[in-house]
């Protein structure tokens, strides 16, 4: 076995593709004069049966050990060639492609540049091949399972995929049940599809997949080990519960005194309900039974003291009435007649109905809208006025009607600026 | 004042009535002033005050009756005030011209002319109530009582025959001849449905169930409707009766009264009836000594115009957000909380005493043959007197409009009359002869509804109107099915286009495609009549679809992007009013020199047009 470096160089036209722009001839003579290099040829079509046969040939006739093929990219033919100097006795990682056709007579027009860079990049090959040693392949044994951490939907979708495939698959989840973030939600975009519809068939499938072995309310420990080869410690988080005997009927959680959260919810800094406000809503609450059926008028009284319903108060309903904060919240966004912001000192109110309106009812909105600049159902920066409109007050001998508190006007909208100022000038409850 | 005593019978109710007339003399004079909900507007409640305190400086006291009333009525003279027994009426009347009418009228027996109504046409001056246009071609049976009482007390109610028509009832008539009574009235819904109120009572009395329920709709949410706000403001008592009797004879214990958040004082004159109505024993156990019990409980609406329709109502009063369920299982059936429910409207209720008292006779005579009886109307509008009005059904339109409402203000034309709210349809001047009757109604693409009857004219524009209704709709949608929701938003898109001047040929199509499928496939009512105001102002005025899609115009001068306002340079004098009061500085000039509006910051607010008094301000 000779140590010596016995480099062959072989130069491809591809036809037109690189011997139009690269003189191959030129190139080759060039590499002949590389150290090492002992051999140096060129041929039409290098990745061809013939052109294969010639790389062997010549391997056998000067006794190559390590080979330069110069066409086209590494990613186009480099297996190709690799298996053939393996077939021909040569250790297939002795081997390099300079690629003078992407990265040269392609992008280049001009003759005599091109040929100068494909010889830059031949010299560049025969140096690091000459450089290179030789490589053995090797087998190692992989545990053919895979360790998922996470079981949201990509984690659910992952171990699926990898558990169809065949291999084994270890999904672990610190949450006491799958499905994450897409659990939480309603639908999904652009779609608008049903998230759970997606969801839970895979959730399912995940549980009980026989390649698929789930750790739920469970973390992941210590990672050690290498790749293929990983020993991982998983800590099972105490549920307290045979999770073999359990059904899942919800029995016992139903009789259990604490209220636990697995996972808090980061709401916002919710200031606790005031001293004073409590003795108000209690009474409230007294006087209408603390039924769920009388929410409604439990929220318009509140509503009606307050001027809007303050959210450190509706928590406190929640958690008083036992119902939920997102039941309150659904009745009050449903109904107009509650504000979840506070309101201004004065409120006034368009009436749009049908009659006002075929009375011009629009343009006095518009006005007041411009004059206090805010839009309807908005209030103003200093909280003195808050504008909305309302449908029919039943005064329509007098449209188009606007209410200020509880004073009527019939308004035109030249006498806006005129009905503002009024109450403007008026003292406002803050400096009284 | 008057010691109340709990009646165990109906000859104790007699008894009362008796004594309650023989306390009132009819022959004094009764000063019945109007504070209804218009006449408060415009000051009504500083004429009582100072009626009351004249009164007294007077020395009067005792020597005449005073009533302050519920809502008479003719709105657009409001503040009214008539003088009983001879019906002496005086409009338009101001804290400072009180004590002349008790001076001249009062003690003098003497007319205060400046005070009464005048002919506009004759100039004829006009003393007496019924002879005035606006009464004279009125029925009113259900809303005369009105004038009669003051809401607040159940002594005037009893006074004028009230309850007599319960004391009848539950001293002898079965509940199934109650029923058979109110079916052969042929007594419709008034509320829009127009249901045959007694084959509505009838499901519900056979329905399954010991727990029954009755329910007073008050949620009145037609805008331009108020009809059933001056009955529970004006006559609580009325409605309260026919509640009763109705719960009677279908087997409820317990009944609701659902009245919209935007009325307070019908909240309050409600519940001072039924705090006297129980303690005369009209509520409660054994009503009258005849075994019967029932309550009422008051439920406010919190501002959702759906929460009329009856499903939505029932879950609004079980404290959920006010959304419609399907009716395939009807909610005779199985209605407020699951159990067998009637639901009827305001005025329904208050026909009922009327017809036991009058018998179903006499109330079929009344109207035509499918629409008995009579209907309160909000005549509101482009019109010269507007009101409420009651006439017999099989009135005609123009009736209304001309002999009652005195035509168009202004000397305006007529252009059409909207009738049904968001969910009818607006008739046009061809139309006008139709005689006011549910299925005449509907024929035309419109329907009675409530009672809403708004009048335009020329200078509405009824693209505008339109899109006004669906924008309405748009926001009240609850949002639960796709065909209401989507559709409303995208009619609303569209008609947007149209009056901004980007409407395209196609669009009409679209709409009435869009129309035909929220008719067919929207879950309730809301959703399938949506598209009628719509449809209607296609089918009757499509000359002003096509002037805003074709010529990117609006004939009427109502939508902004398609009008200019500009300054007639023969007219203008220079008084530089319109440049003060524009709101946006638009309009230069210099005194007594012809000013210009700048296009490019003219807002289209209509304020120079308004002031101008010269006539010099052009829209087109």
């Amino acid at each position: 076995m000779n140590s010596m470096k016995r480099i062959g160089v072989f130069i491809c036209h591809c036809g037109v593709n690189i011997a139009s722009t690269v003189d191959v001839e030129e190139v080759t003579r060039f590499a002949k004069d590389l150290p090492d290099v002992v051999s140096s040829e060129h041929y039409t079509y290098m990745c061809s049966d013939p052109g294969q046969e010639l790389i062997q040939n010549r391997i056998k006739e000067f006794g190559l050990n390590k080979i330069v093929v110069a066409s086209c990219s590494p990613a186009m033919h480099g297996i190709t060639f690799r298996n053939v100097v393996k077939k021909a006795g040569v250790n297939p990682y002795c081997f390099e492609m300079a690629n003078i056709r992407e990265q040269c007579s392609w992008v280049h027009l001009d003759k005599k540049i091109a040929t100068e860079k494909a010889k830059a990049i031949i010299a560049a090959a025969v140096t690091k091949v000459s450089l290179l040693e030789p490589l053995e392949e090797k087998t190692v044994s992989v545990t053919p399972s895979v360790l998922v951490i996470g079981a949201g939907i990509a984690g659910i979708q992952a171990s699926l995929d990898i558990a169809n495939a065949g291999y084994r698959v270890h999904l672990v989840e610190k949450d006491p049940s799958v499905g994450g973030r897409m659990s939480q939600l309603d639908k999904t975009f652009p779609t608008l599809d049903c998230s759970a519809c997606i969801l839970t068939p895979k959730m399912s499938e995940v549980g009980h997949h026989e390649n698929i072995e789930l750790h739920t309310y469970s973390e992941v420990e210590e990672v050690s080990g290498y790749v293929g080869n990983f020993t991982v410690t998983i800590r099972e988080k105490p549920r307290f519960i045979d999770a073999d005997k359990c059904t899942g009927c919800g029995d016992c959680a139903t009789v259990c005194p604490v209220k636990y959260e697995p996972r808090p919810r980061k709401e916002p800094v919710l200031q606790p309900i005031k001293v004073e406000d409590k003795k108000v809503v209690d009474l409230i609450l007294e006087e209408h039974s603390y039924s769920e059926g009388n929410l409604i008028q439990i929220l318009q009284d509140i509503n009606r003291k307050y001027r809007y319903l303050p959210r450190d108060i509706l928590k406190f309903l929640s958690v008083e009435m036992h119902i939920s904060l997102a039941r309150i919240y659904n009745v009050a966004t449903f109904y107009s007649a509650f504000s979840l912001t506070p309101r201004g000192e004065h409120t006034i109110k368009v009436c749009m109905g049908t009659a006002c309106y075929a009375r011009g009812a629009a343009n006095v909105l518009e006005e007041i809208e411009r004059k206090l600049e805010i839009r309807n159902g908005e209030t103003t920066s200093d909280f003195r006025f808050t504008l909305e409109t309302v449908n029919c007050l039943g005064c329509c001998a007098l449209g188009p009607v606007v209410v200020v508190d509880d004073d009527y006007y019939s308004m035109k909208p030249g006498n806006v600026e005129r009905l503002l100022r009024k109450y403007r000038n008026a003292k406002s409850e803050k400096t009284k | 004042m008057q010691r109340v005593k709990k009646l165990n019978s109906s000859n104790d109710l007699e008894k009362l009535r008796i004594e309650i007339n023989s306390a009132w003399d009819s022959q004094k004079p009764c000063i019945a002033i109007c504070a209804g909900t218009g006449c408060t507007a415009l000051g009504a409640i500083s004429v009582v005050d100072v009626f009351k305190a004249e009164i007294s400086k007077k020395g009067l006291n005792g020597k005449v009756n005073t009533l302050v009333t519920g809502c008479q009525g003719y709105c657009e003279h409001g503040p009214i005030v008539v003088i009983q027994p001879e019906g002496i009426f005086y409009h338009r009347v101001k804290p400072g011209d009180v004590s002349e009418i008790i001076e001249e009228t009062i003690i003098n027996n003497n007319i205060v002319s400046h005070l009464l109504y005048e002919d506009s046409e004759t100039g004829e001056k006009i003393v007496h109530e019924k002879d005035i246009p606006f009464y004279k071609f009125q029925r009113r049976t259900i809303f005369g009582d009105n004038c009669r009482i003051s809401p607040v007390s159940i002594d005037d109610y009893v006074r004028i025959g009230g309850y007599k028509s319960l004391s009848r009832v539950l001293n002898g008539i079965e509940p199934d001849e109650i029923i058979e009574i109110i079916q052969k009235s042929g007594l419709r819904g008034r509320g829009g449905g127009g249901f045959p109120t007694g084959t509505k009572w009838k499901s519900c009395r056979k329905a399954e169930g010991d727990i029954k329920y009755v329910i007073i709709n008050g949620d009145e949410g037609d805008p331009g409707a108020y009809m059933d706000r001056s009955i529970l403001e004006g006559n609580p008592h009325s409605v309260l009766e026919g509640l009763i009797i109705g719960a009677y004879a279908i087997g409820a214990n317990e009944g609701y009264i659902y009245v919209r958040e935007e009325y307070p004082l019908a909240v309050k004159h409600f519940t001072i009836a039924l705090d006297a109505a129980r303690e005369y024993g009209f509520l409660g156990s054994n009503i009258l000594g005849s075994g019967f019990s029932f309550d009422v409980k008051i439920s406010r609406g919190g501002g959702a115009f759906v929460c009329g329709e009856s499903t939505a109502l029932m879950a609004s009063i079980e404290g959920k957000p006010g959304e419609p369920r399907a009716k395939h299982v009807h909610t005779v059936e199985k209605g407020l909380w699951d159990k067998p429910t009637t639901l009827n409207n305001v005025e329904t209720w208050a026909n009922v005493p009327l017809i036991i008292d009058k018998g179903w006779k006499w109330y079929s005579n009344i109207g035509t043959e499918k629409s008995k009886g009579t209907k309160i109307f909000s005549l509101v509008g482009k019109v010269n007197n507007t009101g409420l009005v009651e006439v017999p059904m099989g009135t005609t339109l123009r009736e209304i409009v001309y002999d009652i409402g005195g035509g168009i203000k202004n000397g305006k034309k007529f252009k059409a009359v909207q009738t049904g709210g968001p969910s009818g349809g607006c008739i046009p001047e061809s139309l006008l002869d139709i005689p006011v009757d549910y299925d005449k109604l509907a024929e035309v693409g419109s329907m009675m509804g409530s009672g809403g009857m708004i009048v335009m004219d020329e200078d509405n524009c009824m693209v505008d109107i339109a899109r006004y209704f669906i924008g309405f709709l748009k926001e009240e949608s609850c949002g639960k099915c796709t065909p209401c929701r989507e559709g409303l938003y995208q009619l609303y898109s569209i008609l947007t286009e149209i009056c901004e001047g980007r409407g395209k040929e196609e669009d009409i199509e679209t709409m009435e495609d869009l129309a035909l499928t929220m008719e067919r496939a929207s879950l309730c009512q809301l959703g399938q009549t949506a598209a009628n105001p719509l449809l209607t102002t296609l089918k009757y005025f499509r000359d002003e679809y096509d002037a805003h899609i074709r010529d990117k115009k609006c004939p009427a001068g109502v939508c902004k992007v398609l009008i200019n306002y500009s300054i007639d340079i023969d007219k203008c004098t220079g008084c530089g009013l319109c440049r003060l009061k524009c709101s946006v500085n638009a309009i230069s000039g210099e005194k007594n020199q012809v000013h210009t509006i700048d296009p490019e910051k003219c807002v289209k607010c209509g304020i120079c047009y308004d002031v101008c008094t010269f006539d010099a301000v052009k829209k087109e």
